[in-house]
């Protein structure tokens, strides 16, 4: 208890995006409640949910922006990307215009973001297997991706767990500054400070100067 | 033994008479029954019957005898009666000088026994005044223990009380906390403790009000009242130690990212007990975020992420709904982020949503300045109309967002309502300009009477705004009420520009103008909601130009076939001007000259239409000008027909005059 859910070290900044009606909010419920929601509304503009995962021995929460898909929104979802380290791109299976979409969206993904997010591509609806529309092979030349399903949760957990994975690395490495602003990525120094010794700032949070 | 030698002796007899016995002759005991009545031979028997082998005395006897019984002569045997006798005798000598030694013995021990006796009797004696000289010692010894047990009992409540009523050393000591100012888990659960006797000797004053006797009452409630007091010394440092740890601790969580740690939680939740505490503890908190909100927005703002991607939002400063759009997003995710810090913050306590907001109100107040500074800016030197709009819909987009996470009262929603009332007025004050702009100088008609390019303008602009408001996401009330200020502002100011354009034409051209102008109107505004009151009032001018128009086109083709006099005058002839004919200009000769004029527009109607008519946009209207005409057209030949054909104006031949019924030539006109 003491530890209690809320000892992470760090915070993930995420934004899901991809066509109307691909399933992202689906996905992200899928994910924080583990449930499907079968007649879930259009997104308005943005909405945001959280959950805390463990990477490595770490625990990590994650922020997760769900983003409206339809098209009169973008003026307003674009706003979102900056300061996000992950970048979940979903296309639906069943409906190739999604997919032929994608390159926008990625277009859209790579100039509004930092050059160290994670981009993470997934093919949802993978439950629909009869109504397939692109292949998993034609996919996966695209971009290294990952099909799941926000109904029966299968591979969700995956998805958002790789894309922890793939940025905590880039932290370990050094490619991602934890220094930089709205690197999407907030650090939470693990040890307990000596709350009165004010001699000794922690180096690793934002020296703004 | 002696007693014994009494039996042995007898033995030694019946032994010595049964050997004479067996030494004269064997009996037959079987042999006679007569023989019973013998007492020799009853002796006999009996000696026969009894089982030397079984005798233990007899044996014993035998043994002894055998011991000086060696030689068995006649002599011997005739002495042993006197040797057994003499034994006997010495037997009886040694045993009774034996027993007179036991017999000295015993007298001693009596002596003895009766010197004891006497001694015990005289402790007795002793003891007994003794015991008489003790007894007070004794019961005052009881009496003392008794105490003695008492008091025990009462230091072990006495502990139990101090163990339950008092702070142990250590406890005192970890309230007053490390040299370093750190806190430790034992700081709060010795506060726990204060606590805890605090209120427990609330409940000891309680319930010895209804139990105790008076004297116990007043003693504890002394005691009770002076443990409380001291427990609230204890209790009031403690707090205060705890104040100023929290609000130092408070005042690191600059960052970011706060680290909240479980202490911080622990602090806080234990703080509420003090409300002032309390509350001055979340607005150091809430102050420290607040700075690092401000902070981070000017970071977005004018640094951007790592190598400049994504790039500061100020970069976009030129693109107005891009700068405004992303400052509002930023603005929106840092204000759920606190709230979860916020929460985070508060996990153990029982804080209601009121002073949840009313923190987070005061954090995310220190970006309203620098946000409002900015859009103002944006607002004031933007004149186009569709990007004020597109803003105002931004800003309520949003104030409808950030009002999900933060409540009404709070200042960053009052600031981005001020704006949005800002931009609401600019966009409105565009669009008047437009408006007045529209009038200041009113362009002349075209040749073709077609729209004006202003119009065209306009009509681009309300499409454009009408456009976006479509795209918002906005309640549907504050659309119509939107939508209906829009149309008054667009749509009146275009209607007069067209009347003053059209105010130098003559009334065709200008109902072919209006006309015009007003279907383009229409047709732009059927579109969208909320029209059909504006849609109504145009049809209403349209139809009026319309019926100026049909006029017009059916006086111009009476006017052509020379009726329109005829026609007149027809009309205001009085029975009392006497025959028509015999008024002037209307003799048969002149009337059918016309008529035949009349006659030849038949043949070929699309000959006379008026030039203004072709020029008319809309192809329903067209027609329906046509038709209309005539209509008209046709009521005046009924008319002229009938009088024409009437015996009081005494016309000859008035067949050769009107050929043609009314009904050929509705007929040849339709
Ligand atoms: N069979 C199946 N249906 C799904 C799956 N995921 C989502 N759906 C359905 O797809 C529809 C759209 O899902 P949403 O999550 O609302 O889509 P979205 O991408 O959030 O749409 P916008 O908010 O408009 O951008 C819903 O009716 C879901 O029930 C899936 O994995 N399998
Ligand atoms: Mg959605």
């Amino acid at each position: 208890m003491a530890a209690g859910p809320y000892n992470y070290s760090y915070i993930f900044k995420y934004i899901i995006i991809g066509d109307m009606g691909v399933g992202k909010s689906c996905l992200l419920h899928q994910f924080t409640e583990k449930k499907f929601m079968a007649d879930c509304p259009h997104t308005i503009g943005v909405e945001f949910g959280t959950r805390i995962i463990e990477v490595s021995g770490q625990k990590i929460k994650l922020q997760i922006w769900d983003t409206a898909g339809q098209e009169r929104f973008r003026a307003v979802t674009r706003s979102y990307y900056r300061g996000a380290a992950g970048a979940l791109m979903v296309y639906d299976i069943t409906r190739r215009s999604t997919y032929n979409h994608l390159s926008s969206w990625l277009t859209d993904a790579r100039n509004l973001t930092n050059p160290n997010t994670v981009i993470f591509l997934i093919g949802n609806k993978s439950d629909l297997e009869a109504q397939r529309d692109v292949t998993y092979e034609e996919a996966k030349q695209f971009a290294d991706e990952n099909e799941c399903s926000a109904k029966t949760g299968d591979n969700v957990e995956d998805a958002f767990l790789d894309t922890a994975k793939k940025i905590y690395q880039n932290i370990q490495d050094g490619s991602l500054d934890l220094n930089a602003a709205e690197s999407g990525v907030q650090h939470k120094p693990a040890t307990p400070r000596n709350p009165l010794n004010t001699d000794q700032t922690p180096s690793k949070e934002g020296c703004a100067c | 033994m002696f007693v014994k030698d009494g039996t042995y002796a007898k033995h030694l007899f019946d032994t010595e008479a049964s050997i004479k016995m067996v030494d004269k002759e064997p009996i037959d005991v079987s042999s006679s029954g007569s023989q019973t009545t013998n007492p020799l031979s009853r002796k006999l028997n009996k000696i026969l019957e009894s089982r030397l082998d079984n005798d233990k005395d007899m044996l014993e006897a035998l043994k002894a005898l055998s011991t000086f019984f060696s030689e068995n002569s006649l002599r011997t045997r005739r002495n042993l009666r006197s040797d057994i006798e003499r034994r006997s005798l010495a037997i009886n000598e040694d045993f009774i000088e034996a027993f007179q030694s036991v017999k000295e013995q015993l007298d001693s021990v009596y002596d003895d026994v009766k010197s004891m006796n006497e001694c015990c009797q005289d402790m007795t004696n002793r003891l007994k005044v003794a015991k008489e000289q003790t007894h007070d010692l004794i019961n005052q010894t009881t009496k003392l223990q008794n105490e003695s047990q008492a008091l025990q009992m009462k230091a072990q409540v006495a502990d139990v009380f101090l163990e339950k009523f008092q702070l142990k050393p250590d406890e005192v000591k970890s309230l007053r906390g490390t040299r370093d100012g750190t806190l430790h888990e034992k700081f709060f659960q010795s506060l726990e403790r204060v606590k805890q006797i605090h209120n427990d000797c609330k409940v000891l004053l309680r319930t010895n009000q209804q139990t105790a006797g008076i004297s116990i009452f007043m003693q504890s409630v002394v005691f009770s009242l002076e443990i409380m007091e001291s427990m609230a010394l204890h209790q009031e440092s403690a707090y205060e130690r705890l104040y100023r740890w929290t609000q130092n601790e408070c005042r690191t969580l600059t960052a970011d990212a706060p680290d909240v740690s479980f202490v911080l939680c622990q602090a806080i939740e234990a703080l509420q007990d003090r409300p002032v505490l309390f509350r001055y503890s979340l607005d150091e908190f809430g102050t420290a975020r607040r700075t690092a909100v401000v902070r981070g927005l000017i970071d977005a703002l004018t640094r951007g992420g790592p190598g400049g991607t994504p790039r500061p939002i100020e970069l976009h400063s030129h693109d107005p709904l891009r700068y405004v759009g992303d400052m509002l997003a930023w603005l929106h995710q840092a204000t759920a982020s606190e709230k979860e810090h916020l929460q985070s913050l508060l996990k153990r306590c029982s804080a209601n949503d009121e002073q949840i907001q009313d923190v987070l109100g005061h954090i995310t107040e220190g970006v309203c300045r620098p946000f409002k500074v900015r859009v103002e800016q944006v607002l004031v030197s933007e004149q186009d109309a569709v990007t004020l709009y597109k803003l105002h819909n931004l800003l309520m987009f949003y104030h409808n967002t950030i009002g999900q996470i933060v409540c009404k009262e709070a200042a960053l929603l009052a600031t981005i309502r001020e704006i949005q009332n800002l931009s609401h007025r600019m966009f409105f004050n565009s669009l008047n300009c437009n408006a007045t702009k529209l009038l200041d100088k009113v362009e002349l008609p075209p040749g073709d009477l077609g729209p004006t390019e202003s119009l065209n303008k306009t009509l681009q602009l309300l499409r454009d705004v009408l456009a976006c408001q479509e795209a918002s996401v906005v309640a549907f009330d504050d659309k119509k009420q939107d939508f209906k200020q829009i149309l008054s502002c667009v749509v009146d100011p275009l209607l007069q520009m067209c009347s003053v354009s059209a105010s130098r034409l003559n009334s065709t051209d200008m109902a072919a103008y209006m006309i015009n102008c007003i279907y383009l109107m229409q047709t732009t505004l059927s579109l969208y909601e909320f029209t059909d009151t504006r849609l109504e009032m145009l049809q209403a001018q349209m139809d009026a130009h319309i019926d100026t128009l049909v006029s017009e086109q059916a006086s111009f083709v009476l006017n052509r076939a020379n009726l329109a006099q005829v026609y007149g005058t027809i009309q205001q002839h009085q029975p009392k001007q006497g025959a028509l004919s015999s008024i002037q200009g209307m003799d048969s000769q002149t009337v059918k000259t016309a008529m035949t004029k009349f006659d030849s527009y038949l043949a070929s109607p699309d000959t006379l239409i008026l030039p203004q008519c072709s020029l008319i946009l809309s192809g329903r209207v067209r027609d329906s000008v046509k038709k209309n005409s005539v209509e008209l057209i046709c009521e005046a030949y009924k008319h002229m027909f009938e009088a024409i054909n009437k015996p009081a104006n005494e016309y000859k031949d008035p067949q050769s005059i009107v050929p043609r019924t009314p009904d050929q030539v509705v007929k040849l006109l339709s």
